[in-house]
Parts: structure tokens; C-alpha cells; sequence
């Protein structure tokens, strides 16, 4: 039997994975965005493993608009980076720093 | 008397406003018109609300007018308290602010700012009406901004001067550090008494005797020492005095009006007004005498090394107000609100005297570039003349009295260091003298030393200017005779001042008082008298006399450039003969005190701390945003661990 | 469990406001994409009439009863309907500074204001959310709207990366408040504020059992922080102020801080009130490290609307002080800051967006010099901005500060204020230098005015009401102070 304390713990897994690449990827936007995904993978894991140990359907239905909100946040994150490509001629993150101080 | 009190503190207001907003649209006359008429009205209605409580004794009118608002127990208003404390202040400040509108006139003639300037100097009216006559820390604090804002912009009044701006800034700044202060004693008083109201405050003092903090610092010491904070910054003490000599860049009538009469008194009005608290905190006393000496005694130091002639009124002005907060820490309240009126009347009459030489001269202010003026500015002369004798206390004029009994207080006072400020403020008496007269002499007496061109331009300013200062020359002469026995010893401030028992000055002075005639035959058998005489002695030598004995020399010999000769060798002679030390001594205070050090550590030091604090900061913001993840991630951990481990509530053991 | 979800028809007037806007919305969009170039200025009236009428629609639930619908997580109360109103208020007078900007760098399009009315829904729901699931739901449709409205400006590299800058940190920070969410639900079993709020007050908060609590606050606090602005979380105010179009900004830097707010509120008050020590402490660090960094940064700074960025921040530690003193009236004097913050933040963007025109883009203090010749009336008012930020009496900024000081000092923390005073002086030699560049400064640029008059109105309004507040404050703080 797999214990609820067994899937938090992946999930801290996953998050810690996802902020983790967050700072050491220093070249694509992509993988920032990716990384991110795995950040709200790891909040959707923790929302229903709790959400079936505690018999409550709440935790579930989070779940749900987590997931459209996330389809909405990449949609919008993917066109952002078109228009810096556009602009910039590239996606890697080191060019974006005209903005500092 | 409601409407009478509003009347008197919206009149300057109204006239502010409409010159302010509709002064370019009016033009000049009717901006002159309708200010001067604003503070015309308030003039009037003081004297009449001085003649009511003061003269007829009325009572003391206590009430809030308008709710600003309202926190839980905390009320927060606008209110009046008229009592003759208030009602003196008025009449002072109306009567300087009246004059120095009338002299604006002239003063201001050529100014493309004319009709701004009105705008300006009613709404510093209306303010300083506002401060004097609060009935609560709140508006207190309030009128104290105001007053601050106002001189601000008067200050840069001429801002195509870098210097102007640049002692703008300083000024504000300056201020800022002093009414932190103030605004932490008001956040305590609110704290320990729970009410912002004078009256309230003072009546539960009780309660709060006794009450420590901070490791068994009284409050009421602390609360005192922080509200002395705020009057340091406002007027001028040491180490907050550096922006004073700074703001004499702006047009001479605010130097005579702002930072002469009004505004840097309003510190040594505060601490009257909370007399019943700096009562009960010998500590909070002592500092605030040592301050005042100090003051009192290295400004007029400082005052012997200036070349400009506003400059020297300017470090006078530091020095008086240095003696102002002497007879505070004394507990002679009622002798530093005498000196404030007294100094409010002589050391405006100088600045605006200073000011009509100044135009006369087209705007030169180096007196090393002037003298023999005598002949050609009459009024001016002689009004100045008896400023000059009002300043140094000669017996008679107004300054005598009010500065006499400041220091027979002090030599009265029980306080521990009270014999060493005593030797301060009589040394100071020197000091005044000697760069008053120095001043006096070199302006006014002797050969030109004028270019041609200036000197024959040179006339008597025109009616505005010299009505103005007459009409303050007479109460600088008579003022002090007139009413320095109601005022210090038959209870013309007693309804506002409270005086401890133990606090023995004033009730000595008064057993030692035989009236104002009879205290000039008294005087010279003092020391303070022949201080002074050997103050005006040694200018008279070291400026007149020698100038001629060398004058005749240097005729002999050098008969062209004589007079450029003559500026030399004064300073030679001076160096060497007498003022060697005090010269040395005023310009190392210059130098190292003045200009140096507190300009340098406290002014722009601390500015260029926070500048360097801010530039080693901002790389933090590289502008990648992988670095900005970064921190936010890295601030994420330590929030975690030091809420887990290390919190009040550690929730994990280690 | 009671979980039984249930949809009462009767009870939807609670969220009329919210359910006209969306209507409207979807009308604007669709009109919007028939307008032919001559009409587009439409879109603009119609987004105000909409935002007018959802305005008054809220106004209208001030002083009804609480009432608690769509299953516990939608409340309608005082403070929501108060905050409605501010919003759309606000809102309204940011949109008409924002028309000016958007004809004079031809960004006037549609979208823009179809996006402005989504985020403002996303905020409502955000004020009146009652459960994480609403909260989070509102807060992300605010975010995603901004992100998409700072990059806008399509053509300008700045504008993108801050977008891709506020986009990426954003989505972190919603992943962190995230986390924190599904931690609380794990350990409440709810995801309602009133469970939770139950959970709270009757945990024993200092065993074992309530770490997970604990946890979850810290992920919490940080999101709200983020939303805020609040130091060490901050990172993307100032570059996201300085690269967004100043309209953007403008909105940015106002309206949403009112919907953070309420999330905090909602979230920490209502909820987890009765961790109201755990929380404060985090809050005290937070809101020092804020004020000092924002009064320090903004001294080295030449682009004004970076150094509005950094005085937001400092502004942001005031508000949170409120929050860490516990009480009712520390609470209402938060909010008081919060009304007062987007007044000033409101005419100083405002002031800002005057000056621009046609190719000229103002955003540099330089940019300010000599104004007190050109325009005097708005050097005034930009004076009395600067000043009422700075915290100089009688305007309406001061007595922000003083109440907060205040109950900061009452609450016994007297280091606190002094601290927060300290810094307060500090940053008013930034605000003075805007006063010295428009009054002791010779301009080296042309500067004339050619806003619109119902801007120049609107604007000088704004302003005035900053001195008129400040001498008529009594209503506003007792606004705020019965919010709670």
C-alpha cells in the first residue's frame, strides 16, 4: 500500500526538481517554462493524494482548474516568448537583462 | 473670540491664496494690497487679543474647533489655546511679518518672483499662527512642516544660485533629522499619555513620574530630550545649526522674518510651552542649558571669522538663540520668551538694515568691500545703530534687559555645569560685542572701500525699507524697559509657564530685581557690562583706530593702493596683536567643526552612507531572471528554516 | 466530510457586479472586433460605462448583510463591496490617463481594454474570493491578464521582457502560493476559509501534527508577498514598472495592490487568523527589509518610474506594518494606507503620462526639469504628490504614515516604528529631488502639454483630493477602520 506521506514525498520530489531548474538553466525560456509545469505537476500530486486520503472530492476539482489554468498561463508564456524572438532575435534568457538596477 | 482667533490665523492665508494662485493675473499692486491687508487684519487682532488676555487678564480660551479625526480614544484636531504665552508670540509675529511685508516691497522690487514671494512669505504667516496658537502636538507638528516647507522654498527662492539649492536641501534635510525626533517624542507622549492635547497631557504628568523605560530612563527624560531634538533642529543648536548659515541665501527679508524672529524661535517656544514637563527632568534640563551654551558661545566665535554681512547676523542669530536655550535649561522660561521678543524685534530690524545695504549696493555683501556708509545711509545708520546696541546689551536697550537676566538666571541656577555655562554666556557677551560692533564699524564707519562705481550709486533705500525700520527700531530700544517687569516678575506668563519649586532662577532673580531703572546703575558694576565694553573697545581698535593710525602710514608711503593695503594689514594686526587665539580659534571651529566636520559627517557624509549602501545594493538586481528565481528560492529556504528551527515557536528541535 | 455543492439561483444577486462585468466583457469583445478605425474610441466609453455600472452594482451591496454563496466560497461583505468600488474607481480614473498614452504612442487598441476589465473581474473575485480555490482562481486571472497587457507593446524590447519577467517569476510565485494551498488543504481538509479558519482556532498549533501548517503558511505568505511587492520577493517590480508601457504601470502599480490586499486579508485574517503570531513575524522581517530597501534603492535612481517601483515597495512594508500589529485598527489602518498609496500612485503615474507625447516617451527625472515654468498648476500638483508620498503633513500621505505608526507603537513595538521612521526620512531626499528637478531646475526640452482636457481635469482632481483628504481625513479612516 502506498502511504500518503510516500506521495508527498515525490511530490516535494518534483517541486524541488522544477525550482531547481528554475536557476540552473541559464540558456532556454523553454525549459523555464517546463520547469514551472513541474512546479504545479507537483502542487496537482500533492492535491490529490490528499484529496483521496481524506475522502474529500474538493481537492480533486482543484485539480481540474490548476490544469486549464496552467493550458491558459503556457498559451500566454508561448506567445510572450514568440514576441521576444521577434524582437531580440533569440529565446536565451541571457539576453534579457536591458532592465536592472 | 473664536472668530477673532480664526480671523487673525486665515487673514495671512487668504492673502497667501490669492496671491499663490491669482497673482500673475492681479499684478503686483493688488498682490501687495491684498497681503499686506491679510496680515494688516491679523497685526490688529492681536494687539487687541493681546490687549484681552494679557492687559485685561482674560481668560485662557482652550477649544478644539474642528475634528480631524478620530482613532478609537485618539482624537486628533484643530484646536486654539489662547493664553499670553500665545497671545505675546501673535503680536511678535504679526508685528515682524507686517513689517517685512511692507519692506518686501522695496526689497523685492526688481524680482520676477514679486508676486510669488507675497504668496510665499502669508502662508509662512499663516503657519507660524498655526504652531503658536495649537492646542495640541498635532497641529503643533503640523505648523512645524509647514513653517519647514515654507522656508524650504524660500530658501531656493533664487534657485538660478547653485548655492541657493544647494542650501535648500541642506536645510530641509537638516530638519528632517530634527523633527524625527520630534515626531518619536509626540509617537511617546501619545504612547504614555494617550492623548495628543496639552492640556490633557499635562494634567496626567502624574501618572507617568516615575514611569521608566529602555533600562530605567525616565520617560518623561526621554520624551523631553527627543521633543529638544526637534526645537534643535528647528533652531539651530549644535550640532543642527548647520543649516542655518546656509539658508542665508535666500532674499534678505526671510532671513529677517524666517530665520530670525519667527521660525527658529519656534523651538525655544515648544519647550516653554512644555514647561511643566521639562520641569520634572533635571537630565532633559541640563542638556538643553549645555546645548545652548555651547551654542551660544562657539556661533558668536564663528560669528568673528565672517566676511558677509549677512553671514555675521546670521551666526548672531545661532549665538542669541544659543542664550534663548540657556534660560530654558535655567528654567527661566519667562526670561527666554523676553530675549525671543526682545531678539525678534533688534535682530530683524538688523536683517532688514543688512538687507538695505545690501541693495544700496547692488547686491554686494562682502563688508571687507564697504564702510563709510554713515553719510549716505542715514536711517539706516542710525536704525542699525540701535539694533547693534539692542544686540550687545547695551544699558537701556531692549536686548540689555532680556540678555542680563539671562545671565543673572544662569548665575542663579542650582543645575551641575551651571558656573561653566556661566562663564560661557558672559565670555559670549564679549564675543557679541566685538563682532557686532567689528561688523558696525567696517560697514558703516571709515574710508570707502567701495569701487567707484558702487560708491557713487550709493543712496538711502527707499521709503518701504526704511519705514520698516524705524518702526522696529523703537521697540528695539524701548521694548525691554517697557515691559520687563510685568513680563518676568508680575505673572504676565504665569497662566502658560509652570516652574518647579526647587527650580530657584526666576524666584532669585526676582529678590534681586529692583526694577528696570534701577538696573542700569546695577549693570556697571557687573561683568557682563565691562565685557562688553572691552567687546566694543576692541572692534573700535582693531577696525577704526588702527585702520587710521595705518591709514596715515600708508599715506606716506603708498598713497595709491591704501585702502586694499589697509584690509591686509588689519588682518595682520589682528592676527598678531589680539585676536590672534580668538581668530585662530573661530577659524579652526570654521573649519573643522563648522564647515568641516558636521557638514562633511553629518550632512553629506550620511547622504553619501546611504548613497553607498543603496550602489552596493542594486547589483543584487542583475536583471536576469534566473537570478531573480534565484533569490526568491534562496529567500524561500531561509524563511522555511528560520520558521522551523529558529522562531519564537521552533516547531523542529535541532 | 460536507462537501455537498449546491447551486441556489436566488442567491446569485451577491455576485451581480461580477456577473454583469463578465457579460459586458464579452459585449465589448465582440463590438469591439466590428468597429471599423473611426469608432474605435467606442471601446474606451463603453469600457468606462461598464465599469461605471459595475461600479454602481457593487456600491449598491455596501451595507447588506454578510452573505456567504456558491457553497462557502464566494462572500459578499462590507469590505468586498468597499474594495469593489475603490477598484473600479480607481480603475476608471487610471483609463482615462490611459487613453492619453495609448493615442499618443498608437497602442489604442481593443484588447486593451477588453484586458483591463478581465483583470479588474479577476480582482473582484479575488476581493470576494472565500475559498483558495476562488482566491487562486481571481489572482490568476489578473496575473495572466497583466502579463498579455504588458507585452502590449509589442514593438518594444523592454516592454517584452518585462512581460517575460513578470510571466516567469509570476508563475513561480502562483506555484509557491500553490504549494502552500494544498499543504493547508492536506492538513485542514477543506479548502474553504471558514473550515480553515475553524481548523486554525482549534489546532494545537505547537505540536507535531500542525507542522504541515506551519509549511503551508511560509508558501502562503510568500505568494501574497510576491503579489505585493514585498522585499525579498520584489525583484520583478522594478524592471516589470520601468520595461511595461506607463499606462500599464500606472494600473499595475495601483488597483491590484487593493485585490493583494484582499487575498491577505482573506487568506491570513479570515483564515489563519489564529496564526496571527506565526505570520507576523515573517511579516515584521518582510515589511522592514521592504521600506529599507525601497527607501535606499530609489536614492541611485534616474528613470522615474523605477523609482516609483522602489518608493512602492517601501510604501508595500508600510502596509504590511499594519499587518503585523494584530489588531482591528492596525488592520483598518492598513487599509487606510492602501486607499491612500493608489491615490498618490495614481496622480504621480498620472503626472508621469501628462507629459508624454507623440515619439516622446517622459520616464526620466530629467525629464521634470523646469516644469514649474512651463506648467506650473501641475509642477503644484506634482509637488503635492511628492510631498504627501514623502509623508509631510497636512496631506493625505502623512496620516497614512502617522495611523500605522501609530498602531505599530501601541501594539508595543516601539524599535519598529523607529526603524520605519528612520527610513521614511531617508526617502524623502528621492521625492525632494523630483521637487528640486520641476522648481530649482532649467529645462533643457520643450515641454508642452497636450493632454486632453478631461484628463488634465480628472488628474488635477486626483491631486487635490491628496491636500483635501488629507484636511478632511476622518470619513476615510472610518471606512476603513469598519471594513473589519
Amino acid at each position: 500500500m502506498v502511504s500518503l506521506s510516500d506521495y508527498l514525498i515525490l511530490s516535494s520530489v518534483i517541486f524541488c526538481i522544477g525550482l531547481v531548474g528554475i536557476f540552473v538553466n541559464r540558456t532556454n525560456i523553454i525549459t523555464l517554462l517546463m520547469c514551472v509545469e513541474l512546479i504545479l505537476a507537483a502542487v496537482n500530486t500533492n492535491f490529490i493524494a490528499f484529496s483521496h486520503f481524506l475522502g474529500n472530492e474538493a481537492g480533486q476539482i482543484f485539480v481540474f482548474f490548476i490544469l486549464t489554468v496552467a493550458a491558459a498561463e503556457v498559451a500566454i508564456g508561448l506567445a510572450i516568448l514568440t514576441l521576444l524572438f521577434r524582437v531580440r532575435g533569440s529565446i536565451d534568457v541571457d539576453v534579457t537583462n536591458s532592465l536592472k538596477g | 473670540m473664536e472668530q477673532i482667533y480664526l480671523t487673525i490665523a486665515l487673514a495671512p492665508l487668504v492673502g497667501a491664496i490669492f496671491a499663490g494662485f491669482f497673482g500673475s493675473l492681479l499684478g503686483r499692486m493688488a498682490t501687495t494690497v491684498i497681503t499686506i491687508a491679510g496680515v494688516l487684519i491679523s497685526t490688529v487682532l492681536s494687539f487687541y487679543v493681546f490687549n484681552h488676555h494679557v492687559l485685561e487678564g482674560g481668560e485662557v480660551f482652550n477649544q478644539n474647533l474642528y475634528t480631524w479625526m478620530q482613532i478609537g480614544e485618539l482624537n486628533v484636531s484643530v484646536g486654539f489655546l489662547i493664553d499670553n504665552l500665545t497671545a505675546i508670540m501673535l503680536v511678535v509675529v504679526s508685528f515682524v511679518s507686517l513689517m517685512v511685508h511692507i519692506y518686501t516691497i522695496g526689497y523685492m522690487h526688481d524680482d520676477a518672483g514679486y508676486t510669488k514671494f507675497f504668496s510665499y512669505i502669508s502662508l509662512f504667516t499663516f503657519s507660524m499662527f498655526m504652531l503658536v496658537m495649537s492646542n495640541n502636538f498635532m497641529q503643533l507638528f503640523f505648523g512645524w512642516e509647514a513653517v519647514g516647507l515654507v522656508s524650504y522654498l524660500l530658501i531656493g527662492f533664487w534657485h538660478h544660485k547653485e548655492s541657493a539649492v544647494e542650501a535648500n536641501l541642506k536645510a530641509f534635510l537638516v530638519n528632517r533629522v530634527g523633527d524625527f525626533g520630534f515626531l518619536l517624542g509626540i509617537a511617546l507622549v501619545l504612547m504614555y499619555f494617550g492623548s495628543l492635547d496639552y492640556v490633557e497631557v499635562f494634567a496626567s504628568l502624574g501618572n507617568v513620574t516615575g514611569v521608566t523605560m529602555l533600562d530605567g530612563t525616565s520617560v518623561i527624560t526621554v520624551i523631553c530630550i527627543l521633543l529638544f531634538i526637534g526645537a534643535m533642529g528647528k533652531s539651530a543648536q549644535v550640532p543642527l545649526h548647520v543649516w542655518l548659515p546656509g539658508s542665508m541665501e535666500g532674499p534678505t527679508p526671510i532671513s529677517a522674518l524666517i530665520h530670525a524672529a519667527t521660525m527658529v524661535t519656534a523651538g525655544i517656544f515648544m519647550v516653554s510651552r512644555m514647561s511643566p514637563m521639562f520641569e520634572l527632568s533635571e537630565t532633559a534640563l541640563i542638556v538643553v542649558m549645555v546645548v545652548g551654551a555651547i551654542t551660544a558661545l562657539f556661533m558668536g566665535l564663528l560669528g568673528i571669522v565672517q566676511n558677509d554681512i549677512k553671514k555675521v547676523v546670521a551666526y548672531s542669530t545661532l549665538s542669541q538663540l544659543g542664550y534663548m536655550t540657556v534660560a530654558l535649561g535655567v528654567s527661566a522660561y519667562s526670561v527666554a520668551i523676553f530675549h525671543l521678543m526682545t531678539h525678534a524685534f533688534f535682530k530683524a530690524l538688523l536683517f532688514l538694515a543688512a538687507g538695505s545695504v545690501i541693495v544700496a549696493l547692488h547686491h554686494k555683501q562682502d563688508i571687507r568691500e564697504m564702510g563709510g556708509l554713515r553719510k549716505k545711509m542715514p536711517i539706516t545708520y542710525w536704525t542699525s545703530l540701535v539694533g547693534t546696541l539692542a544686540l550687545i546689551g547695551f544699558p537701556g536697550f531692549a536686548g540689555f534687559y532680556s540678555k542680563d537676566m539671562i545671565i543673572e538666571a544662569v548665575h542663579f541656577s542650582q543645575l551641575p555645569f551651571s558656573d561653566w555655562v556661566y562663564v560661557a554666556v558672559v565670555i559670549g557677551v564679549f564675543i557679541t560685542a566685538f563682532y557686532s560692533l567689528r561688523m558696525f564699524f567696517l560697514v558703516f564707519h571709515g574710508e570707502s572701500r567701495m569701487d567707484e562705481h558702487t560708491a557713487s550709486h550709493v543712496k538711502e533705500s527707499s521709503i518701504s525699507i526704511t519705514l520698516p525700520l524705524v518702526a522696529l527700531a523703537i521697540p528695539s530700544a524701548l521694548i525691554g524697559y517697557l515691559t520687563i517687569d510685568p513680563m518676568l516678575f508680575n505673572g504676565w506668563l504665569d497662566n502658560a509657564i509652570t516652574v518647579a519649586a526647587n527650580h530657584t532662577s526666576m524666584a532669585s532673580l526676582e529678590a534681586n530685581f529692583h526694577g528696570a531703572n534701577g538696573m542700569i546703575p546695577h549693570a556697571l558694576q557687573t561683568l557682563p557690562f565691562w565685557m562688553m565694553v572691552g567687546g566694543i573697545a576692541s572692534a573700535w581698535v582693531l577696525t577704526l583706530y588702527r585702520s587710521q593710525w595705518a591709514d596715515w602710514i600708508q599715506k606716506k608711503f603708498h598713497r595709491s593702493n591704501y585702502v586694499l593695503e589697509s584690509l591686509y594689514g588689519f588682518d595682520r594686526f589682528n592676527d598678531i596683536v589680539f585676536v590672534g587665539g580668538i581668530k585662530k580659534l573661530g577659524n579652526f571651529l570654521w573649519k573643522v567643526s563648522d564647515s568641516g566636520l558636521i557638514d562633511k559627517i553629518l550632512v553629506n557624509g550620511s547622504a553619501r552612507f546611504v548613497g553607498f549602501i543603496a550602489s552596493m545594493v542594486r547589483p543584487i538586481q542583475t536583471g536576469y531572471v534566473y537570478h531573480y528565481a534565484f533569490f526568491m528560492i534562496v529567500s524561500l529556504l531561509i524563511i522555511l528554516t528560520w520558521v522551523l528551527f529558529a522562531g519564537d515557536n521552533p516547531l523542529l528541535e535541532l | 466530510m460536507n462537501n455537498m455543492y449546491t447551486f441556489d439561483t436566488s442567491t446569485l444577486w451577491a455576485a451581480l457586479p461580477e456577473i454583469f462585468l463578465l457579460s459586458a466583457i464579452v459585449v465589448v469583445l465582440l463590438l469591439d472586433l466590428f468597429l471599423t478605425k473611426p469608432f474605435k474610441q467606442a471601446t474606451y466609453y463603453l469600457t468606462q460605462i461598464s465599469l461605471f455600472i459595475t461600479g454602481v452594482m457593487a456600491f449598491n451591496l455596501i451595507d447588506q448583510p454578510q452573505t456567504i454563496i456558491f457553497s462557502g466560497s464566494f462572500i459578499l461583505d462590507n469590505m468586498a463591496s468597499v474594495f469593489k468600488v475603490f477598484m473600479i474607481g480607481s480603475t476608471m480614473v487610471a483609463m482615462v490617463y490611459t487613453r492619453h498614452y495609448l493615442i499618443q504612442h498608437a497602442l489604442f487598441r481593443g484588447e486593451y481594454f477588453v484586458l483591463v476589465l478581465l483583470s479588474v473581474l479577476g480582482m473582484m473575485v479575488m476581493v470576494s474570493g472565500y475559498s483558495l480555490l476562488t482566491l487562486y482562481l481571481g489572482l490568476e486571472i489578473l496575473s495572466l491578464s497583466l502579463y498579455t497587457l504588458i507585452a502590449i507593446a509589442r514593438e518594444r524590447a523592454g516592454a517584452v521582457e518585462a512581460a517575460l519577467k513578470y510571466f516567469v517569476l509570476g508563475a513561480i510565485a502562483s506555484g509557491l502560493l500553490l504549494y502552500g494551498m494544498s499543504m493547508i488543504y492536506g492538513i485542514s481538509g477543506s479548502i474553504n476559509i471558514t473550515d480553515i479558519a475553524n481548523f486554525a482556532a482549534n489546532a494545537d498549533l505547537a505540536s507535531r501534527e500542525t507542522l504541515i501548517l506551519n509549511f503551508g503558511l511560509v508558501f502562503l505568505v510568500i505568494g501574497i508577498a510576491f503579489k505585493l511587492g514585498a522585499v525579498p520577493f520584489h525583484m520583478w517590480v522594478p524592471d516589470v514598472y520601468q520595461g511595461a508601457p506607463t499606462s500599464v504601470t500606472l494600473f499595475l502599480s495601483t488597483v491590484p495592490k487593493v485585490a493583494a490586499v484582499a487575498m491577505l486579508v482573506r487568506i491570513l485574517v479570515d483564515g489563519l487568523g489564529a496564526m496571527h503570531a506565526y505570520w507576523a513575524d515573517l511579516f515584521m522581517v518582510l515589511a522592514v527589509l521592504s521600506i529599507a530597501l525601497g527607501s535606499v534603492v530609489a536614492l541611485m535612481q534616474t528613470n522615474i518610474k523605477r523609482l516609483l517601483a522602489y518608493s512602492t515597495i517601501s510604501h508595500v512594508g508600510f502596509i504590511m506594518l499594519g499587518f503585523v500589529t494584530g489588531v482591528i485598527s492596525g488592520y483598518g489602518a492598513a487599509v487606510f494606507y492602501v486607499f491612500v498609496y493608489i491615490l498618490m500612485s495614481l496622480a504621480a503615474f498620472g503626472i508621469v503620462i501628462l507629459l508624454n507625447k507623440k515619439g516622446f516617451e517622459a520616464d526620466q527625472i530629467s525629464d521634470f526639469k523646469g516644469l514649474s515654468k512651463h506648467s506650473p498648476w501641475f509642477a503644484l500638483m506634482m509637488l503635492v504628490v511628492m510631498l504627501s508620498m514623502a509623508g509631510v503633513p497636512p496631506f493625505i500621505g502623512f496620516y497614512a504614515k502617522f495611523f500605522i505608526l501609530q498602531q505599530v507603537i501601541s501594539a508595543g513595538f516601539v524599535t519598529l516604528a523607529v526603524v520605519a521612521v528612520v527610513f521614511a526620512v531617508i526617502s524623502a531626499y528621492y521625492y525632494l529631488q523630483i521637487i528640486k528637478s520641476m522648481y530649482f531646475e532649467e529645462s533643457d526640452k520643450d515641454i508642452t502639454i497636450v493632454a486632453p482636457m478631461d484628463m488634465q481635469l480628472v488628474l488635477s482632481i486626483n491631486a487635490v483630493l491628496i491636500l483635501v483628504v488629507g484636511i478632511f481625513p476622518d470619513f476615510w479612516i472610518k471606512l476603513s477602520l469598519s471594513l473589519f
